[in-house]
């Protein structure tokens, strides 16, 4: 949990609103995390992967209750990702196990189809067994500001959270990045070219061709 | 010539892979191209150009131990510590990692940066008042890593978090008020007409005296 404890790695976002998103963002905010609230995997089915919202300290809990979802000016919630992955080589050794047992016991080795049959049912078997993987990214949300902080350092995670928060608030998050810096400013994209001197004659003449 | 080498041979011409001739249609690639060809990509992503070009910037800034920027009507020095990586785009060499503990403002990084390899990643401290802040930063995204946030005075669960939250924010925001100095001389009329020529000009140590400054100063935070 790294909002309350833990490394200090986190994206740093502005928040606007887009088009369609509700006026009184905090009071729909607990029924739009509800709404993309993580359920688990369905073990019976095919599905290998779940995400969705859930509570900062209980990473089991989408109840999203006001005491437990805001924090001073802060919203504070979390991503939850869990995925099952059957590993190839097991899979392989426990099809080859079968496929040697068959043939000792029917005299032939068996056929496409009845090892691709068989092939499913020890996936299904060996997902049963499997435990999740889960990774929480804490999300801490300044009200006020509209700043916008994703704790996680990897940034399939980020862009994962990033998708996710937009879709189910109707937001449009910005990268506080020097780019949207400018933009936020009022400057022009033209007045902001690649410096040939620091950076190499070569890749000006890229750009001024329209590359960037 | 094999049933099986024929086959491959044909379907690589119908392909389009080889001519009549047998041999390929296209030439290779040279690695070093390819390995150029992904350095520009990367530094034209999103405009990645302008961090580095912030965080070289910075460095330069940084050098003589002023405050490079007013945070809270208080001034907020920075100094670089420890790694930092360097990227370009052309030349044999696209990326350089330095490690020491003055190897940011070394004279090697500096002639580095001087044949047009930028600051691609750093390690900072920023000092505002009596509270220092340390923060890996990198020039695509300038996400938080690795921060040590100043010590926490709170002592209760709650408001521990509280202030974590609170000293997380203000080390993002100053990090933003570096951004906005940075683009306003970015923007400004200086920038290519005194501001690179000066940042040139210390790239190749005609500046001469600033290195002990540096100097003391890490000894100075190292003692802290």
């Amino acid at each position: 949990m790294p909002v309350l404890r833990g490394a200090v790695t986190f994206s740093r976002f502005l928040v606007e609103p887009a088009e369609g998103a509700p006026a009184d963002l905090k009071r729909s905010l607990s029924r739009a995390l509800k709404a993309r609230a993580f359920a688990p995997i369905e073990r019976r089915s095919e599905e290998e992967r779940a995400a969705g919202f859930v509570e900062l300290e209980n990473h089991d809990a989408t109840d999203f209750a006001t005491g437990d979802l805001f924090y001073g000016e802060y919203a504070l919630f979390a991503y939850r990702i869990d995925q099952i992955k059957v590993p190839g080589p097991v899979l392989r050794a426990e099809v080859d196990k079968w496929a040697a047992a068959f043939e000792k016991e029917k005299g032939r080795p068996p056929s496409r189809g009845e090892k691709g049959e068989n092939r499913s049912s020890v996936r299904q078997l060996l997902r049963n067994r499997a435990v999740p993987i889960t990774k929480v990214h804490d999300v801490s949300w300044n009200l006020k500001s509209q700043q916008l902080q994703i704790w996680a350092a990897s940034r399939k995670a980020v862009e994962e959270v990033l998708g996710g928060l937009e879709t189910a608030f109707k937001i449009k998050l910005i990268p506080l990045i020097p780019a949207s810096v400018a933009a936020r400013t009022g400057i022009e994209d033209s007045a902001l070219g690649p410096t040939a001197e620091l950076i190499g004659m070569e890749l000006q003449a890229e750009v001024s061709h329209g590359e960037a | 010539m094999g049933k099986r080498e024929q086959a491959r041979e044909e379907a690589a011409f119908m392909r389009g892979d080889v001519g009549v001739d047998g041999a390929a249609t296209e030439e290779k690639q040279d690695a070093a191209e390819v390995e150029r060809g992904k350095a520009r990509e990367a530094l034209l992503r999103g405009k990645a150009y302008l961090g580095r070009e912030f965080l070289t910037w910075l460095l330069w800034r940084s050098e003589s131990g002023e405050p490079v920027a007013a945070f809270e009507k208080t001034g907020l020095s920075v100094l670089f510590l420890g790694r930092v990586v360097l990227k370009g785009i052309s030349g044999d060499v696209t990326e350089l990692s330095a490690r020491g503990a003055m190897a940011p403002y070394s004279e090697q990084v500096r002639q580095g940066m001087d044949r047009g390899l930028l600051v691609h990643q750093a390690r900072l401290m920023l000092t505002h008042g009596e509270k220092a802040y340390e923060v890996t930063l990198d020039a695509e995204f300038l996400d938080i890593r690795a921060a040590k946030l100043p010590a926490l005075m709170s002592e209760e669960d709650d408001s521990r978090t509280g202030e974590r939250l609170y000293l997380a924010e203000q080390l993002s925001a100053m990090i933003t008020t570096l951004v906005e100095a940075f683009i306003a001389v970015r923007a400004g009329r200086t920038w290519s007409k005194q501001v690179v020529p000066a940042m040139k000009e210390w790239m190749r140590g005609e500046e001469g005296t600033r290195k002990q400054t540096a100097l003391q100063r890490a000894a100075s935070a190292r003692k802290r």
